[in-house]
Parts: structure tokens; C-alpha cells; sequence
């Protein structure tokens, strides 16, 4: 069984070299692998998708290929717990759009893959079926809160896979697995049918393994849709076709504000490769700095504002339409009950500090100055993009911790460095991160931030960076 | 000491456009419950809401009936609270910024012109729909998501008259602006109102109650006496008025008290992010303003000053959209103005509170009434028989002419024929030609009833009458 990308596999389907049903046949053994070994999977959906395959003409580029949903994506008929007890036996009657257009492609579901309880997390531990192990090393965590996503594409199950990323939970995971993990513009992908935890934050991505396959997924759930206001009407560009590894005069700005706070020397030295790279590519790199209070008010500004979000978007699992259900005396009851029992402790405590952001007499000086700081901080960002076409960063100043190292709680680091992805959410910029070395067998990643709308460019650094870097299509089967 | 009536009303009004608010189900009344919704009703996880533009729309039309200032910017909030009726656990509302500001409504009170003016016009969502049984309650979310107006006013109004006087106008105009049934007895448009007293002469507001979710005229009429009287009484007992939420019992006529000021819900609005702000093309908002149908104050003045009609007619006319839309329908055909409001207010009105009908309900074509209108000027049909025929027209829906031609109806006003009639009729009543001279109208009146029985009705009464008069003189002298 070969880990091969989607344009492999397509190629593959497409002359007749691979047999449909018994590569799936071999795919579906492999999961249960898998499975064993990392537990990304809330559910498999081997019933299912055995039924569903048919002769295909494979002329779709996704056509034939088995992908994997973060299991807040709403699949009608299958499961979608949200890693949740809340939502632990609830079947959605509709699929999210994404869903439906991934289905038009003929690409195929295998399974709903594992995050942290309703994405609010960062390590994956959370989940309601236990914790996501990373590939590379079986002793660390997978990251969050799309862990189970990122695990299965770096383990070579799957070529692609769905996350969600409020915070940073498909850039983290994806550096922490050695995998593209991309979330382009706010807007760009309609996230009808995704289960919310901030709407002005929430963004619809991908992992891959290689920034081809990335430019192939973006392409097939990029544009408007009908059913998401917030979804832009702008015509979406092939960025397949539009990929171009001359990146000559392209203007990175290197963030030094936060990479700078880097102290593993093999990240830094890791890092300032990737800058001459870019040098010898053509690019103009300059070093820029930001306000350090903004770079430091970024974690609080997101808490309260993720968190005030979120109260309303789990407003709805009150027990009494679906979901958990622990019945009380009195309607009032029942509601208090289910939420109760239904939401595990972390979410609780998120829900109160939402509340209290939101509560009459602290909104102006909670959740009204997080909205000014966030102006604030896109208004700063905006200057850059004056000047820059790309904001780079290390990915993250640490490999992935070791599961022990890291408790329940939602953050193992709150410096500016580990928060600092948070800004792409904050001005909801297209955001990729880009495997870009090792540290003691683990790897590690560079995050490109670009201009709204601009995926292209973003794809295009990637793209011309993966070639010389020679990262791409890596996976870890064992481990 | 003499109190002042202070009070305030919050009208809430069902919009009845094609689909709902925020979702494409259909917007209904009375279907089977919880068939007419789908997963953004019922707030699914992961949907998202989709503005109607057609409940923009609406909501314009009547901003502009109440003279409204309209916020080019639309803003939507969320508004936080649950209740099982509230199946996202937040209402989208508009709280910030409001569609329309700055209104008025003219109402006339005892042939006073009043104005009530209006601080604010916005859109929201309605809630599902809950039924509470002994050991149950039961949700039907067909009513969940269908779009709402609510129209508040400054503390103008007075009395319980002068807010029922408000709020028939008010359902008039929503009525006139084609943008709801405006049906309290069904819901689509209920009331609150905020009540305080103050002593005559003082300028200071006193300490309010709230009175929700009223629904019928009567019972707001009704609250409002019973709650003045209440406050009154603590008031003069050296009490104070404390700031609540009540309800009014239909089966005591009392308003109830639901919840104290302390408790007050905090609703933590704030901006909804999945509907960013929506600039409105200020053309489009003229062109609604353009397409407004006539109001009902408009038509009134036009039925007066054009057509001739008294006032008290144009008013009752102009009262009802669908009387006047019909009675406007049939003076394009039949320029006879009184003689169309007659019959529509007169045996039309009658005909519908016998058979407890609306306009609407009845098979009456306007171009029918406006034939038979022309049958009676040309003296074909007595009015009489135009009776029987309008009748006819508003159960069957047949046309005049096929009515006369099936009943037989026909007059009869060839002079040969009357004359013939007449004096058989003055040859079997000798006695009465007798006493002619000393009682000319009894005999007069008592041979003319004669001559309709014996014709069936079908005697020109005109012709007949003057034939009558000149064979009575000649046998008299």
C-alpha cells in the first residue's frame, strides 16, 4: 500500500493502474491500522463508503480519492459528534456545503476524524474518544484542535483531509505533523455546516502533503455559496494552473518581533535557512517589527473574543432538539441538565468567561475593547501589507510535546511566539504552514501569512520553497 | 388627586412574505406543525442565516407609511437568552441600529387629530411556537424564523382609547402596505405595553410597568384600565410603583405579575458576525417609497374630494383595504360613485356580517356590479330586483344579465300593458277609488302593492305610479 498524493493517485485511478475497490479494500485495512495506532478517528465510515463506490470516470481531479472530515463538518446520515459527549449519537440531516461539494467531485469520506471538544484546544486531548497521538512519535501529541485531521495525513492514510482553524488549530497540528496545513481568507469557503465555535474567526481548511495538493483541495471548495453570507463572491483563481515557483521580487517581511523569541537553535537555524532560501529565490526578505503590547494583547483579545462567540454558537445544544439529553423536572431543567453533563468541564469554563465578556457590566471593557484591540491589530497588519506581500514565521518555537507534558487546558504556551498565528484569524488572512526541517526526528514548519484574498501568492512562496526544501509528500506510517 | 396615563406600545407584526427571515422555508399559518421547516429552523449545528430581501423590503414600506428616517446601513445583534421556544438560544434582532427612526402616526380622536410619534422600527426573527399541557409541552417550529417588524412608540398615548385607536390604525396601515394579515386573534400581531401615571400637570415620567404579549384590542383596552386603576390604588395608599413585566389573565382581566426589574434578562447583545453590515442602494429604497400602495388617510381624501362620497362613507369605505380595492375595481367600469358605495357598503357589508364573510370570500366580480348598476339607471331593473340579483351575484358569482334570464326577472314598462293591469286592479277595488279624495297616499300606496303583487314585483314602479295617479283621477272625477 503506497501513501501516494492525490495527483499520484488520480493518475493512477485515471490509466486503470490501481483497481478502485481493492485499493480501498487495502485502504480500509490500513485504517484500522492506523487507528490502532494514533486514534484520529471518531468514526470510520467503511459501511458506507464501500457501498458508495461505483465505476467512476476519475476526470475530477478528486474523483476516486479518499479524503477525511475533522468531525465538526455536518455529514448527513453519518455521525457528527464534535468530539463531544454533547453530540456524542447526533446524525446531521444535511451535509455542510464543502461536504456536498467534495461529494460532486466524487471524492470518497473514510471517516470523521478526532479533534478537541467543539475545536476549542490546542492538543487534542480533549476529545471525547481520548487523545490523538502524533505520527512521528507516538509519545507526543498530534496538536489541535484538528489532530485527528493532521494525524491521518501525516500518516499517509489519507492524501488530504478537512480541519477547521479558529486559533491556529490547522496550522499548529500540520507543523507539529509535518504536513501543508493551509486556512485561506475569511470568506473564501463557505463554512455553512460547520459546527461554530467563532464565527468571526472560524475558517474552513485543509492539511495536505505536498502544495500541489493543497492548490487542488483550495480550488474545489473555494467560491460563494448561497447558504453563507459571509462567503465572497470573488471569482475563485485555478490556482493549480496559476502555481509558479518564481517568486523573484516577491516582498517577505520576517517578523522579528516574534521570531526572534525562538530559543531552540536548531528552529533558528532552521528558520534562517528557510530566509536565505528565499533570498536565493529572489524574493526580497526584509525584517520588520511589530508592537510587542498588540503582539502580547493577541491571546487575551482572542480569548474573550473566541469565547464570547461561543457562547451564543453552543447556545443551541440545550437537550431539547437533539444531542444529549438529561431530563429535568421543567423545561429550565432539562436544559440545565443536558448542558451540564453534556459539556465537559474546559468547555464550561469557556462558556463563563464568554458570558462574562458579554455580562451588561463588563461588555465595554471585555468584549468592546477586544473588538478595538483587534481593529488595532489589523489596522497594524494592514501598514505591513503596504510594504510586504508575505508575513514569515516560524511555525512554532518547539517540536510537538510529549502527551504527559501537556494537561487538559487549552493552551500549553502563551507566548507571542506559540499565539502568534492567532493574527491570521484576528484579520482573517490566508495562512499556510509549510514543513521546513527535523528537530530530533520531529518535524517543524515556517508559516507564510499573505493579504486577503491573495492565496495565490501565499501557495506560490510554498510552492517554490517545498521544491528546494524537499519536504513534500513525507508521512510516517510507524512510530 | 387626578392622575395622567402615560403609556407606551410595542407592536410586533408577522410579515408575510414567501419565505422566512433568515431561511428558505415557506412562511405558513395553520399547516401541520413542524412540516414546514428545515435545518436552519430548527438550528442544526453549523447553519447559517441568509437575509431575505424581501423582509428588507416590507420593513421599508411601512417605515415609509410612518414617515420613518431608514438607516442606509443594516446591522443585525444577536440577543441572548433561552427559552425552549428559541432554538438557536439567540434571536437575531436588530438592536444598535434599527431599520427606521424617528416616526409618527396621526390617529383623530373625537374628531382630534392626534399625533403619536414613533422612536424605532426593526426586524426580527418570531420564535417557535410552544403548547404546554399537564405533564408536556409540545414545539412546533413552523412559526420559528418567519420575520417580525417591531414598532415602538414615544410615551404618547394617553388612554386605553386612544391605543386602540393607534393600533387599528397601525394594523391598517401594515393592511394597506401589503405586508401582513396583521391578525391578532392568529398571532400576527401582538402587543406590549409599558403603562405609568403621574399627576396632571407633572412633566416627569412616572416608574412604568410592562405589560407583554396582548392579543386582541379589547384585551389591551382592558389591561390598560385595570393597570392605571392599580397603580392608582398604590399610589394613593402612600405606596410606590416598582418597575416589572406582567401579563393580563383573559379570565380575570387582571394583569399579573411575571418577573421584577431584578430580574431582568441580561440579552448580551451583540453584533451578529455571521451578517456583516449590508449597505442599502438608496434608489431602491425610493423605488419602494414610489411603489407604496395608496394608504388608507389618502384614499378617504380622494373618496371625498373626487368622488362625492360623504366622509363618514369614504371613511368606513377607505377602513377596509378589501372593500375599498373592490369598490375601486368598480369605478373604473360605472362612474355612478354612490350608487357602487351604497351597494357595497349597504347590501355588500349586510350580505357578509349575515354569512360572517369577507369581500374576498364571496364570488361578487366588479364588473358584475357595475353591469347591474347600469341595468337599474336604464330602468331594466327595479332596485328591488336588484337586490335578489346582487345576491345572486355574491353567492354564484353569475353575471346579471344570466340572473335576470334564470329567475325570470324582467320589468314590466310598456304603458299599454300597465294601463291594462291597473285598471283591473281599480275594478276589483272600487271601495278604495271611493275614499281617494280623503286619504290619497294610503290608497294610493296600498294600490301600487297591489299592482307589484299581481306583476310579481316586476312593474316598473315609476310608469306604474304615474299611470295609477292619472287612471284614479279620471275614474275620481
Amino acid at each position: 500500500m503506497v501513501q501516494y498524493s492525490i495527483e499520484e493517485l488520480h493518475a493512477l485511478l485515471i490509466s486503470g493502474q490501481i483497481h478502485f475497490k481493492e485499493y480501498y479494500e487495502e485502504l480500509f485495512k490500513e485504517i484500522e491500522y492506523q487507528q490502532n495506532r494514533l486514534n484520529a478517528f471518531v468514526t470510520i465510515t467503511k459501511n458506507e463508503t464501500i457501498l458508495n463506490l461505483k465505476k467512476k470516470d476519475f476526470v475530477n481531479m478528486l474523483c476516486g480519492i479518499p479524503y477525511v472530515l475533522k468531525d465538526n463538518y455536518s455529514t448527513k446520515g453519518i455521525k457528527t459528534t464534535a468530539s463531544s459527549r454533547m453530540l456524542e449519537n447526533y446524525i446531521p440531516v444535511y451535509n455542510a456545503h464543502v461536504v456536498d461539494l467534495l461529494n460532486k467531485q466524487g471524492a470518497c469520506l473514510v471517516g470523521k476524524a478526532s479533534m478537541d471538544e467543539f475545536a476549542m484546544g490546542s492538543t487534542n486531548q480533549t476529545a471525547l474518544t481520548g487523545p490523538v497521538y502524533n505520527p512521528w512519535d507516538r509519545t507526543r501529541i498530534a496538536g489541535g484542535s484538528s489532530g485527528g485531521s493532521a494525524a491521518l495525513v501525516a500518516s499517509g492514510v489519507v492524501p488530504f483531509s478537512l480541519g477547521s482553524d479558529t486559533g491556529d488549530s490547522i496550522r499548529k497540528p500540520a507543523g507539529f505533523c509535518g504536513v501543508v496545513g493551509f486556512k485561506p481568507t475569511w470568506g473564501r469557503i463557505s463554512r455553512y455546516g460547520v459546527i461554530p465555535y467563532a464565527s468571526s474567526l472560524d475558517h474552513v481548511g485543509a492539511f495536505t502533503r505536498n502544495v500541489r495538493d493543497m492548490a487542488i483541495v483550495m480550488e474545489t471548495l473555494a467560491g460563494h455559496d448561497e447558504r453563507d453570507m459571509t462567503s465572497s463572491i470573488k471569482e475563485v483563481p485555478q490556482y493549480l494552473d496559476c502555481l509558479d515557483e518564481n517568486i523573484k521580487g516577491i516582498r517577505i517581511a520576517v517578523l522579528k518581533t516574534v521570531s526572534d523569541e525562538v530559543e531552540n537553535s536548531i528552529i533558528q537555524d532552521n528558520f534562517n535557512r528557510v530566509v536565505n532560501v528565499l533570498e536565493e529565490l529572489g524574493a526580497i526578505v526584509e525584517n520588520i517589527t511589530m508592537p510587542i503590547e498588540l503582539l502580547k494583547a493577541v491571546l487575551p483579545t482572542y480569548t474573550i473574543l473566541a469565547n464570547s462567540e461561543a457562547t451564543s454558537n453552543l447556545a443551541c445544544l440545550d437537550g431539547i432538539k437533539y444531542g444529549h439529553r438529561r431530563d429535568g423536572k421543567t423545561i429550565e431543567d432539562t436544559v440545565i441538565h443536558s448542558r451540564t453533563h453534556g459539556f465537559s468541564h474546559q468547555i464550561k469554563s469557556r462558556l463563563i468567561l464568554g458570558n462574562l465578556a458579554l455580562a451588561y457590566e463588563n461588555q465595554e471593557r471585555m468584549f468592546m475593547k477586544a473588538q478595538k484591540v483587534r481593529r488595532l491589530i489589523v489596522e497594524e497588519l494592514n501598514k505591513i501589507y503596504q510594504s510586504y506581500d508575505i508575513i514569515l514565521t516560524p511555525n512554532s518555537g518547539i517540536i510537538a510535546p510529549k502527551v504527559k507534558q501537556v494537561d487538559n487546558q487549552y493552551t500549553y504556551e502563551s507566548t507571542i511566539l506559540e499565539n502568534h498565528l492567532i493574527l491570521g484569524n484576528l484579520a482573517g488572512l490566508p495562512s499556510l504552514s509549510l514543513p521546513s526541517g527535523f528537530v530530533d526526528g520531529m518535524p517543524i514548519a515556517v508559516h507564510l501569512m499573505g493579504r486577503i484574498f491573495e492565496e495565490q501568492t501565499v501557495l506560490n512562496v510554498a510552492y517554490a520553497l517545498e521544491n528546494i526544501l524537499g519536504l513534500k509528500n513525507q508521512y510516517s506510517r510507524e512510530g | 388627586m387626578k392622575f395622567e396615563q402615560v403609556i407606551g406600545l410595542e407592536v410586533h407584526c408577522e410579515l408575510k412574505t414567501e419565505s422566512k427571515m433568515f431561511s428558505s422555508s415557506p412562511v405558513t399559518f395553520g399547516k401541520e406543525p413542524n412540516t414546514m421547516v428545515n435545518e436552519v429552523d430548527m438550528s442544526m449545528p453549523g447553519v447559517l442565516p441568509v437575509l431575505n430581501k424581501r423582509v428588507v423590503e416590507y420593513a421599508i414600506r411601512v417605515c415609509h407609511a410612518l414617515h420613518m428616517e431608514i438607516d442606509d446601513v443594516l446591522c443585525f445583534d444577536r440577543k441572548n437568552y433561552y427559552y425552549a421556544d428559541l432554538p438557536k438560544g439567540f434571536q437575531i434582532t436588530q438592536n444598535k441600529r434599527p431599520i427606521g427612526r424617528n416616526g409618527y402616526l396621526d390617529i383623530v380622536i373625537d374628531n382630534q387629530m392626534k399625533r403619536i410619534r414613533i422612536e424605532r422600527l426593526h426586524m426580527e426573527e418570531d420564535t417557535a411556537k410552544q403548547s404546554h399541557y399537564d405533564s408536556y409541552s409540545l414545539i412546533d417550529y413552523n412559526r420559528s424564523g418567519i420575520p417580525l417588524i417591531e414598532i415602538v412608540t414615544k410615551p404618547d398615548i394617553r388612554n386605553g382609547k386612544e391605543a386602540a385607536i393607534y393600533l387599528e390604525k397601525l394594523r391598517q396601515v401594515f393592511i394597506y402596505t401589503d405586508v401582513s394579515d396583521a391578525k391578532m386573534e392568529e398571532g400576527s400581531m401582538r402587543c406590549d405595553i409599558n403603562v405609568s401615571i403621574r399627576p396632571y400637570g407633572s412633566q416627569e415620567l412616572g416608574i412604568r410597568t410592562e405589560i407583554k404579549n396582548l392579543n386582541s384590542i379589547s384585551h389591551v383596552q382592558k389591561a390598560i384600565e385595570f393597570e392605571t386603576l392599580r397603580q392608582e390604588n398604590i399610589i394613593l395608599h402612600g405606596g410606590t410603583i416598582t418597575q416589572e413585566t406582567r401579563r393580563f389573565d383573559e379570565n380575570t382581566q387582571q394583569t399579573i405579575k411575571m418577573r421584577s426589574k431584578e430580574d431582568t434578562i441580561d440579552y448580551k447583545y451583540y453584533t451578529e458576525p455571521n451578517i456583516l453590515p449590508i449597505c442599502l442602494d438608496y434608489q431602491w429604497i425610493m423605488d419602494i417609497k414610489k411603489h407604496l400602495p395608496m394608504l388608507a388617510d389618502e384614499r378617504e381624501q380622494r373618496y371625498i374630494q373626487n368622488h362625492g362620497l360623504s366622509q363618514m362613507d369614504a371613511h368606513i369605505l377607505a377602513y377596509h383595504k378589501d372593500m375599498s380595492d373592490f369598490y375601486d375595481d368598480v369605478v373604473q367600469q360605472c362612474t355612478e360613485y354612490k350608487t357602487v358605495c351604497h351597494w357595497l357598503l349597504g347590501e355588500g357589508q349586510a350580505y357578509l356580517n349575515k354569512y360572517n364573510l369577507s369581500l374576498r370570500q364571496t364570488k361578487l366580480v366588479a364588473s358584475h356590479l357595475a353591469e347591474m348598476i347600469s341595468f337599474i339607471q336604464e330602468g331594466i331593473i327595479s332596485s328591488k330586483q336588484a337586490k335578489i340579483i346582487f345576491e345572486c351575484m355574491m353567492s354564484e358569482g353569475k353575471d346579471p344579465q344570466t340572473i335576470i334570464e334564470e329567475k325570470g326577472i324582467k320589468q314590466i314598462s310598456d304603458i299599454e300593458t300597465l294601463t291594462c293591469l291597473i285598471n283591473e286592479i281599480l275594478d276589483d277595488n272600487q271601495i278604495f277609488i271611493d275614499n281617494y279624495e280623503h286619504r290619497k297616499d294610503k290608497v294610493l300606496s296600498f294600490l301600487m302593492g297591489q299592482m307589484m303583487k299581481k306583476t310579481k314585483g316586476q312593474a316598473n314602479p315609476k310608469i306604474a305610479h304615474q299611470i295609477l295617479l292619472k287612471l284614479l283621477e279620471d275614474r275620481v272625477h
